[in-house]
């Protein structure tokens, strides 16, 4: 029995294992099973960031969804007066940019790593491919992009600043 | 819906001009040294989604190669012991009766030619004119056959050097894609892995798609010419199966090497006939039953593309580019496509509002 652990131990990749351990944490991913999260992990990329360096700029064609493993990133936009107003701190296991995975259109803000970053890149054809092939994943993501998209839209909707400014 | 884009990138013309054709210019020089390099990573390529079933399971990779490798052969070895005999027998035989099968089929062509020649709808000299040029331009082909088949010897040669390579391919493949990214600056990581995607979805199901063809074409061809009676059933089958790997180039090898066999056998010009329908049927069924299963998720080019790309091929790089002819196509297009996506992205031409996004949120 002893043997056969110490085979399951020899054989395990320790570092797959901590990367699902962490996809399996996020809201987005946490209806997975085992072996859809081992599938995840295959499609997504890595990639490291210096501080203060750019991963996307405002106005970039996004065709990828972010989610911060380690590190800080910055949203920001310009301002009236051209300097960069902050939108949103990101935090290690925040997401962003993922309408990209919906459709491919600007993105509205310029993301920038404030510390040495490490990020995950689920791309959108990745995705295309997890729907067809493995569609209990694609729904998942997609069902979990749905709930957000909606989200955010009922909370722009019920702006009072936005319904005042309607009735103007 | 105020366009908030700031000034546009530009898109780095000359640099992917100037990288390109330095790099295509230096794969020409060293085309002939990149060759096992270039078949491994072929051969790592198609194996890879064997390693990833597993590795998704939370294996290592590296002892999934290893333990791969060591499965792989030890089938090798059994299978080998199983079919020595056969091997074995079919060499001897071909080893035997090559001399004779060449003046064979002279007899034999020269014997239906003056048959043919009074059934041509010709007068008799044009006709015999007409059917010397053809047999004399066969049997020259069938005479030079030997030294095509030695040119394929250097890739033979390569038949430990590809494993060998392929090994390390498949073991740091996924680092090296992850080196790449890293490499890559930041701003054009997307379109970088976007490149990557669809190379990959086209090249893969294109190459994958090859070797169920590859494998079809030996099985069905080896049991069709042994139903035939032919001799060496499963040298001409592996030379079929094998050169499939080029389009239209399996089929007529079968044809000709089959015919030829068949013709020598026999002496009859009606035993190559059969030997030519078992062929062109095997390609009906292949592109009829296996080719709509490939083709569903393959490179989707004309048929002519493949030809243009397949001629291109072999007058620039040889045996080594017909093999890889299509699958750079594949690779052409796919930058092309890339290409196109990133320049109409950029400037606007895709834009458009799902329908419907005008009703209120309710």
């Amino acid at each position: 029995m002893s043997a056969l652990k110490s085979l399951k131990r020899w054989f395990i990749d320790p570092q797959f294992a901590r990367k699902k351990d962490f996809l399996r944490s996020l809201e987005i991913f946490k209806e997975l099973r085992d072996r859809e999260l081992g599938q995840l992990v295959q499609a997504l990329h890595s990639r490291s960031y210096r501080e203060g360096e750019v991963v996307f700029v405002e106005g970039d064609i996004g065709r990828a969804l972010f989610v911060v493993e380690t590190g800080a990133v910055e949203l920001t936009r310009p301002g009236a007066a051209g300097k960069p107003v902050v939108l949103y701190h990101l935090k290690p296991g925040d997401f962003f940019g993922e309408m990209a995975l919906l459709e491919s259109l600007p993105r509205t803000a310029t993301a920038t790593a404030t510390e040495k970053t490490h990020l995950h890149l689920l791309y959108k054809s990745k995705l295309d491919s997890l729907l067809n092939g493995e569609p209990r994943i694609g729904v998942t993501i997609m069902s979990h992009l749905a709930r957000l998209l909606s989200a955010r839209l009922r909370r722009l909707s019920s702006d009072p600043k936005l319904i005042s400014e309607k009735n103007d | 819906m105020t366009d908030r884009r700031p000034a546009r990138r530009e898109f780095p013309v000359l640099t992917v001009f100037v990288v390109g054709g330095t790099a295509l210019y230096a794969f020409y020089r060293l085309h002939h040294a990149l060759t096992p390099f270039l078949l491994a990573a072929a051969f790592a390529y198609v194996l890879n989604p064997i390693v990833s079933y597993f590795e998704a399971r939370g294996l290592r990779r590296a002892h999934l190669v290893v333990c791969g490798y060591a499965a792989a052969a030890a089938v090798g070895v059994f299978a080998y012991a199983g079919l020595k005999p056969l091997i074995v027998s079919e060499t001897e035989l071909f080893q035997t009766r090559a001399p004779a099968y060449l003046s064979q089929l002279q007899r034999t062509a020269y014997a239906q030619q003056a048959q043919l020649t009074k059934r041509l709808p010709l007068p008799p000299k044009v006709a015999e004119h007409a059917l010397e040029s053809a047999l004399g331009g066969a049997l020259s082909v069938l005479q030079d056959l030997p030294s095509h088949v030695l040119a394929l010897l250097p890739f033979l040669a390569h038949a430990l050097l590809i494993p060998f390579i392929g090994f390390f391919f498949l073991l740091d493949a996924p680092e090296g894609v992850e080196g790449g990214i890293q490499l890559c600056p930041s701003r054009y990581v997307e379109q970088a892995i976007h490149l990557l995607s669809e190379i990959d979805t086209a090249l893969g199901n294109y190459l994958r798609g090859l070797i169920i063809v590859v494998a079809v074409i030996f099985i069905v061809s080896f049991l069709g010419l042994m139903a035939l009676g032919i001799d060496n059933a499963l040298l001409i089958a592996a030379i079929s199966g094998l050169s499939s790997v080029v389009p239209y180039f399996g089929l007529a090898m079968g044809i000709l090497v089959g015919g030829a066999m068949a013709v020598y056998q026999f002496g009859t010009l009606w035993a190559a006939a059969k030997v030519a329908a078992l062929f062109v049927g095997i390609r009906l069924v292949e592109e009829m039953l296996i080719q709509p299963i490939i083709a569903r998720h393959s490179l989707h080019m004309h048929a002519m593309t493949n030809l243009f790309a397949l001629i291109v091929g072999g007058a620039t790089f040889g045996f080594l580019g017909l093999l890889f002819a299509v699958p750079a196509a594949g690779i052409i297009k796919a930058l092309v496509s890339v290409t196109w996506s990133w320049y109409s992205s950029e400037r606007g031409l895709v834009l458009g509002a799902a329908e419907g996004a005008g009703v209120p949120y309710t």
